[in-house]
C-alpha cells in the first residue's frame, strides 16, 4: 500500500485514517505510519474516502454537494491511479448497500478500478448484498460483470468457493444467468461437479450454460451426456468492456503489479469438428473422459491440465482419456504420452491409428475420396509431428507403410509419406528387402529425378536416426539392443551392423543406377554425397565400427563432376574416411579389439584415394589396373591434348573457371593458386589436399601410416 | 497372399507410479516384425492372420439347446449389415444395464444438440443391451451382445407399445484363438458387428462405442472366396436339411453391366458337390480347392448353356434356405441350426480386417 503511493509519488496519498476505519491488517513501519498520519489531515483523497465510508443509509443524495465533491475526488484518483484494496472494500460496500442511492451505486461500480488486488472479503460481502435483493437488476448485472473483470486480481478465492451454493442460486435469475455461469465456471472445482444433478430442468441451449455443463461433465462424466452442435460458439463473452480501458491504463502505470488477463474467455477443449464427414476416421478425437471413470478417486483428467507445471505435479494420478487418439491433439498430452507405460494404452492408440490409416489409404472408402487430400495431409502431418516429438515411430504407422508402399503411386502425399518412412525403426535385414527395398526400388526406377532425390534424402535421414539411436543405446550400456521395450526380441550388434550395411548397400545401388539413368543429375549427386557424408563418419560420430566405401558408380561421377560443390564434397568425404580408418586402425592395434575393418575396405579406400590424388594432384590420369583404365588409342581418337592433366586442380571442369579467374588476377605461383582456391570456400578439398599431400595451408601432414597413397 | 503376424501377450499394466520412469525404446505398441512371424504382402490388403485353406463341413446343431430360443429368434428375422470392430477396451458384460442408460442418454443428447441430458432419464429412446449366452464356441470367444433401441413417441398413447427402431449385435464365434489370447485382459474382442435399422442410429451407436470403449468401426465387405465357401458349405447340408435352392448372382463387367442370376436345383447342386467331396469321405475337412472346383463346375455348366464365362465376372450373392450373403456385407440367417458355420466364417473375415 504505502509502497504503491510512494511509487505514484503525487500528492494525494491515502491516509492512515482509512486504515483505522477499515481495520486493515497492513504492516507498515511505525515511522511511515506517523509520517502519513501527519500528512493525513492534508490528504484530500483520504478525507474523501473517510467521508464516503461514513455515509449512512437514508442520506439525502440529491443536491448533496459534499457527497458529490468527495465522490468526484475519489473517482479522479481511481481512474488515474487505481484504488488500494481497503478503499475497494469501502466503496463496494457503499455502492451495494445503496446508502448513496441507486445512481451512485452504478457510478461507483464503474470507477472501481483496483490498483493492485481486490480483497476477497469485499466480494463475499458484495454477494451477501446481492442476496438481500434490494439492488435493481442492472446494478446486479454490473456487479457480477465487475467481479468477472477483476477475477484474476482477487487475492484468494477459498471463501468465494465456499459460498458457491449461494452464487449458484442466482442461475435461475434470467438476466444474471450468463454472468453467473461464467463466474461459476471460473470457480468450479471437482466437488462442485455434484451440483450438476440440480441442473437438468431449466435449460435451453445458451452457450454459457453449455460451457458450464461441459465443465461439470469433465468432473462427472457418468452423470451427463452432452453433444455440442458442430457450429456452436465456444467460450464466454468478455464482460469487461466497461472497465477495460481504465483498468489497462492503471495497470500500465503500476507496472510490476499483477497483470490481469484481458481475455477472460477460456477455451473448452471440446473442439467442434469443422465439417461433418460421413466417415470421420481422419479426425483426431477430442479429449474426453470415459463415462465409467472413477469420479471419486483423486485423479486428474488431461483436459483439466493447463500447463506443463501442472502436468509435472500430477504425473502420477492422471487418467487416460476415453480415446487414446485424442492425445495426439495436444502438445501437453504428448508430453504425458511420452511417459505412459501402460501397454493397453499403446495398443488402443495403435488400433485407432492403424484403423484410420487403413480405412483412408488401403480400404479406400468410395465416398468423397477426391477432395480429402488436404484432410489426409493434415492427419499425416499430425502423426509426423507426434512421432518427431516423441522421437520414435508408432508401430501401426510402420506396418501401414509396409502395406502402403506396394500400392503407392509415389505421388500421393509424397513428402508426408517419405517423412513417415524415415521414422521406421530398425529392423532385421531379412525383412528389409521384402518390406522396404523391393517396393521402393520399383517406385524409384519408374519416377522422376526429384522423386529419386527425395528417396535418397529419406533413406539418409533414416540412417541418421538409426545411428543416433544406436549410439544412445550403446552408451546406455550393452551391445544388445532391445528392438522394442516389451518384446523378447533383441538385436545383436552384428545384427544391427547387418541392417545398416544392407541399407547403405541399397542406397549405393539406387544412387549409382540413378546417376547413370539421370546422366549424373547434379541434385541427385548432391543428395547422394549427403548420404555418404553420413556413411563415412559412422565410426567417429556414432561409434559404429563399420566403414563402407561408396561404389564406383558414385565415386567417379562425383570426382569428374562439372560442379565444384560435388567435387568439394567428395574431398570432404574422402578426408573423413581417412580419419575414420586411421582411428579404426589405431584402436585395432592398441587394444586388439574383436572387430576389424576388412582389408578390402582399406584397399578400396586406397584405390579411390589414389585415383583422386593422381588425377587432381599428380596429373596422371589413368593408372593401369584401376577402375577406369581406358585404352590409349581410344583416348587418342578423341584428340584431346594432354588428356592426363584434364582433371588436375587447374583443368578440372569444376575448377577451371577459378583457375582462369586466378590467372587473370596475374597469379603465377602454385601455392598462391592453392591459397586462392581454398579461399573460395572449398574446405573439403582443402582438408583433402592437406591430409593427403601435405600441401595447402598451415597444417602439415604428420599423419600416420595406414591409408596412404603412393604418388 | 496374406500377411501372417502373431500377436504376443504383453506384460502387466504399468503406470508411471508403479515403475521408475525409464525411457521407452523404439516403437509404441508391438513391433510388427516380431520373432516367428513372417510377412506376406497383398497389394492394398492386409491381414493379421492366415486365411485357412480348409475347414470342417457345416454341421447342424440344435442351437436352441444352447441359446435362449427367444434370443435366436431375434437374430434370424432380419437382414443384417456387417461391420468390423477393433477390440473393445474396458467392455464388461456385467455393466450392460449401465451401458443401456448411457447409450440412451447419448442418443437423446445427439438428437437435441447442445442440450445436456441426464443419464438415466428416459427420454424418447429406450436402449436394451442383452447378453446372448451360448453362441460362443470356444473359451476365447466373448459372449455375444445384442442391442435393441425402442422409440417412444412423445405423443403416443399410454397403451402404445414402444416401437423397435434399431437392432444390432456384436459377436465372436470361433475367433482365432491365437489372436484372442494375445490381447491384454482389459480388451474384449467382438469383431463382428451386425446392424439393422436406420443408418443414422447405426452411426450414433458406433460413435458411442468408439467413445466409450476406444474402438473403431469399419464396414465389412465380404470377398468372393467367402461367398464360394458359403455356397459349398450350404450345399453340403442338403441331405440333412433341405436348402430348397442354391441361388447365385454374378455381375459381369460388360457395357452395360450384365447381372446374372443363377438358380440351381438343390439336388443337382448337391450331386455336383458330392462328386467333388464325397459325403462318406473319411476326411471331414473341406479344402479350398474342392470349393473352387465346385464353383468351376457350376460356371462350366452355365457356359455350356449360355456361352458366358461367369468366371470373368464377380460372384456377388449366394442364397439358400439356410441364409444369404451379399458381397457388400449384407447377410440373412435363414436357419438357426447352421448359424455357427456362418458366424465362424464372418468372424474370420472381420478379424482379418483388424489393423496391425
Amino acid at each position: 500500500m504505502a509502497d504503491l503511493s510512494n511509487l505514484a509519488g503525487l500528492g494525494s496519498e491515502p491516509s492512515g485514517q482509512i486504515d483505522s476505519s477499515v481495520s486493515s491488517a497492513s504492516n507498515r513501519s511505525l515511522r511511515l505510519a506517523e509520517k502519513e498520519k501527519r500528512k493525513g489531515e492534508a490528504d484530500p483523497f483520504g478525507l474523501a474516502v473517510k467521508y464516503l465510508s461514513q455515509v449512512e443509509a437514508g442520506t439525502v443524495v440529491r443536491g448533496n454537494d459534499e457527497l458529490e465533491r468527495n465522490m468526484v475526488r475519489v473517482e479522479t484518483v481511481a481512474l488515474s491511479k487505481g484504488l488500494p484494496p481497503e478503499v475497494i472494500t469501502v466503496l463496494l460496500d457503499l455502492a451495494l448497500s445503496l446508502n448513496a442511492g441507486t445512481a451512485n451505486c452504478t457510478r461507483v461500480l464503474k470507477f472501481l478500478i483496483p490498483a493492485t488486488v481486490v480483497p476477497q472479503e469485499a466480494i463475499v460481502k458484495g454477494v451477501s448484498w446481492l442476496c438481500v435483493g434490494k439492488m435493481p437488476m442492472n446494478a446486479q448485472v454490473l456487479f457480477v460483470r465487475w467481479v468477472l473483470t477483476v477475477f484474476d486480481l482477487i487475492d484468494c478465492k477459498d471463501d468465494l468457493r465456499s459460498i458457491y451454493g449461494f452464487i449458484f442460486s442466482f442461475v435461475t435469475e434470467e438476466n444474471l444467468c450468463p454472468f453467473i455461469c461464467h463466474l461459476l465456471y471460473l470457480l468450479t472445482m471437482r466437488e462442485h461437479g455434484e451440483l450438476m444433478t440440480k441442473w437438468f430442468n431449466f435449460f435451453g441451449r445458451q452457450p454459457f450454460l453449455t460451457q458450464l455443463l461441459a465443465l461439470y461433465k469433465v468432473f462427472r462424466p457418468d452423470l451427463v451426456t452432452l453433444s455440442l452442435p458442430s457450429r456452436v460458439r465456444t467460450g464466454f463473452k468478455n464482460h469487461n468492456s466497461t472497465w477495460k480501458v481504465a483498468l489497462s491504463a492503471v495497470q500500465r502505470k503500476n507496472k510490476g503489479a499483477v497483470l490481469v488477463d484481458q481475455s477472460l474467455s477460456l477455451d473448452v477443449k471440446e473442439k467442434p469438428s469443422s465439417r461433418k464427414r460421413k466417415l470421420h476416421h481422419l479426425a483426431i478425437p477430442p479429449l474426453t473422459s470415459a463415462f465409467d471413470s472413477n469420479s471419486s478417486k483423486k485423479v486428474l483428467r488431461l483436459q483439466e491440465l493447463r500447463s506443463f507445471k501442472e502436468l509435472l505435479e500430477n504425473i502420477h494420478n492422471i487418467e487416460l482419456p476415453a480415446q487414446m487418439g485424442s492425445l495426439l491433439g495436444s502438445a501437453l498430452a504428448l508430453h504425458y504420452l511420452d511417459c505412459v507405460q501402460d501397454e493397453s494404452a499403446f495398443l488402443r492408440l495403435n488400433f485407432w491409428l492403424g484403423h484410420s490409416l487403413q480405412e483412408e489409404f488401403l480400404l479406400c472408402p468410395v465416398d468423397g475420396s477426391s477432395d480429402n487430400t488436404s484432410e489426409a495431409c493434415r492427419f499425416l502431418s499430425t502423426i509426423l509431428f507426434s512421432q518427431q516429438f516423441l522421437q520414435e515411430g508408432f508401430s501401426s504407422t510402420e506396418s501401414f507403410l509396409y502395406k502402403f508402399l506396394s500400392v503407392w503411386d509415389g505421388c500421393l502425399l509424397r513428402p508426408q509419406i517419405l517423412d513417415l518412412l524415415s521414422d521406421i525403426p530398425l529392423m532385421p535385414s531379412f525383412y528389409m528387402h521384402k518390406l522396404l527395398f523391393e517396393p521402393l526400388k520399383q517406385l524409384y526406377f519408374t519416377s522422376t529425378v526429384f522423386f529419386k532425390c527425395s528417396v535418397i534424402e529419406c533413406l539418409n535421414s533414416m540412417l541418421v536416426k538409426w545411428l543416433t539411436w544406436h549410439s544412445v543405446s550403446a552408451s546406455e550400456g550393452g551391445l544388445d539392443i532391445s528392438l522394442n521395450s516389451n518384446s523378447s526380441m533383441t538385436m545383436t550388434l552384428s545384427g544391427f551392423m547387418d541392417s545398416v550395411m544392407e541399407l547403405v548397400r541399397f542406397v549405393g545401388l539406387l544412387a549409382s543406377e540413378g546417376l547413370r539413368l539421370e546422366s549424373c543429375h547434379v541434385l541427385l549427386l548432391n543428395q547422394t554425397l549427403a548420404f555418404y557424408e553420413t556413411v563415412c563418419d559412422m565410426f567417429l560420430k556414432f561409434s559404429l565400427p563399420l566403414i563402407i566405401m561408396p561404389p564406383a558408380g558414385v565415386f567417379y561421377p562425383a570426382l569428374f563432376a562439372t560442379d565444384s560443390v560435388s567435387v568439394d564434397r567428395l574431398g570432404y568425404i574422402m578426408y573423413r574416411y581417412r580419419k575414420n580408418l586411421t582411428l579404426a586402425k589405431k584402436q585395432e592395434q592398441q587394444r586388439e579389439q574383436t572387430f576389424h575393418i576388412s582389408r578390402n575396405t582399406y584397399k578400396e579406400f586406397n584405390r579411390n584415394l589414389q585415383a583422386m590424388v593422381n588425377s587432381m594432384w599428380n596429373s596422371w590420369w589413368c593408372v593401369p589396373g584401376s577402375d577406369i583404365e581406358i585404352d590409349k588409342d581410344l583416348i587418342a581418337l578423341s584428340k584431346v591434348a594432354e588428356p592426363w592433366c584434364r582433371f588436375d586442380l587447374i583443368h578440372h571442369p569444376a575448377l577451371f573457371s577459378y583457375a582462369i579467374e586466378f590467372h587473370q588476377r596475374t597469379g603465377k605461383y602454385w601455392n598462391w593458386y592453392m591459397e586462392f582456391l581454398f579461399n573460395q570456400g572449398f574446405y573439403g578439398l582443402n582438408n583433402f589436399i592437406q591430409t593427403n599431400t601435405g600441401h595447402g595451408s598451415t597444417l602439415n601432414s604428420q599423419e600416420d601410416g595406414q591409408p596412404k597413397s603412393q604418388p | 497372399r496374406y500377411i501372417c503376424c502373431w500377436y504376443y501377450p504383453c506384460s502387466a499394466v504399468n503406470t508411471p507410479a508403479s515403475r521408475p520412469l525409464t525411457r521407452r525404446s523404439k516403437s509404441y505398441g508391438r513391433s510388427c516384425v516380431e520373432a516367428p512371424s513372417y510377412f506376406w504382402q497383398t497389394p492394398g490388403h492386409l491381414t493379421v492372420l492366415k486365411v485357412p485353406t480348409s475347414r470342417g463341413a457345416a454341421k447342424s446343431q440344435l442351437i436352441t439347446n444352447k441359446v435362449d430360443p427367444e434370443h435366436i429368434a431375434l437374430l434370424v428375422k432380419n437382414e443384417w449389415k456387417l461391420s468390423y470392430v477393433t477390440p473393445l477396451h474396458h467392455f464388461r458384460h456385467t455393466q450392460l444395464k449401465s451401458y443401456s442408460r448411457h447409450l440412451a442418454a447419448f442418443i437423446a443428447a445427439e438428437n437435441q444438440q447442445g442440450v445436456a441430458v441426464e443419464v438415466g432419464l428416459e427420454a424418447g429412446f429406450k436402449v436394451t443391451f442383452t447378453a446372448v449366452l451360448g453362441l460362443a464356441e470356444t473359451d476365447e470367444d466373448a459372449e455375444t451382445v445384442f442391442i435393441q433401441i425402442q422409440s417412444k413417441p412423445a405423443f403416443a398413447a399410454a397403451a402404445d407399445a414402444p416401437k423397435v427402431v434399431w437392432r444390432g449385435w456384436l459377436t465372436c464365434v470361433n475367433g482365432d484363438p491365437e489372436y484372442l489370447r494375445s490381447l491384454p485382459s482389459d480388451f474384449v474382442s467382438l469383431p463382428l458387428f451386425c446392424t439393422s435399422g436406420s443408418e443414422s442410429l447405426t452411426t450414433l451407436v458406433k460413435t458411442w462405442f468408439e467413445r466409450a470403449f476406444d474402438c473403431n468401426f469399419g464396414s465389412l465387405a465380404l470377398n468372393s472366396t467367402t461367398l464360394n465357401w458359403l455356397a459349398a458349405l450350404w450345399t453340403g447340408c442338403h441331405p440333412t436339411c433341405n436348402i430348397r435352392h442354391l441361388k447365385l448372382a454374378w455381375s459381369l463387367p460388360t457395357q452395360p453391366p450384365l447381372d446374372v442370376s443363377y438358380t440351381v436345383n438343390p439336388q443337382d447342386a448337391w450331386e455336383l458337390w458330392n462328386s467333388i467331396h464325397p459325403e462318406e469321405s473319411t476326411d471331414d475337412k473341406i479344402d479350398i480347392k474342392e470349393v473352387q472346383s465346385f464353383i468351376n463346375g457350376l460356371e462350366t455348366h452355365f457356359f455350356r448353356h449360355f456361352k458366358i464365362y461367369l468366371s470373368a465376372g464377380t460372384l456377388v450373392k449366394v442364397s439358400t434356405a439356410l441364409g444369404s450373403a451379399h458381397l457388400d456385407g449384407k447377410i440373412k440367417i435363414g436357419n438357426s441350426d447352421y448359424i455357427t458355420t456362418l458366424l465362424t466364417l464372418l468372424t474370420e473375415s472381420a478379424l482379418l480386417k483388424m489393423p496391425t
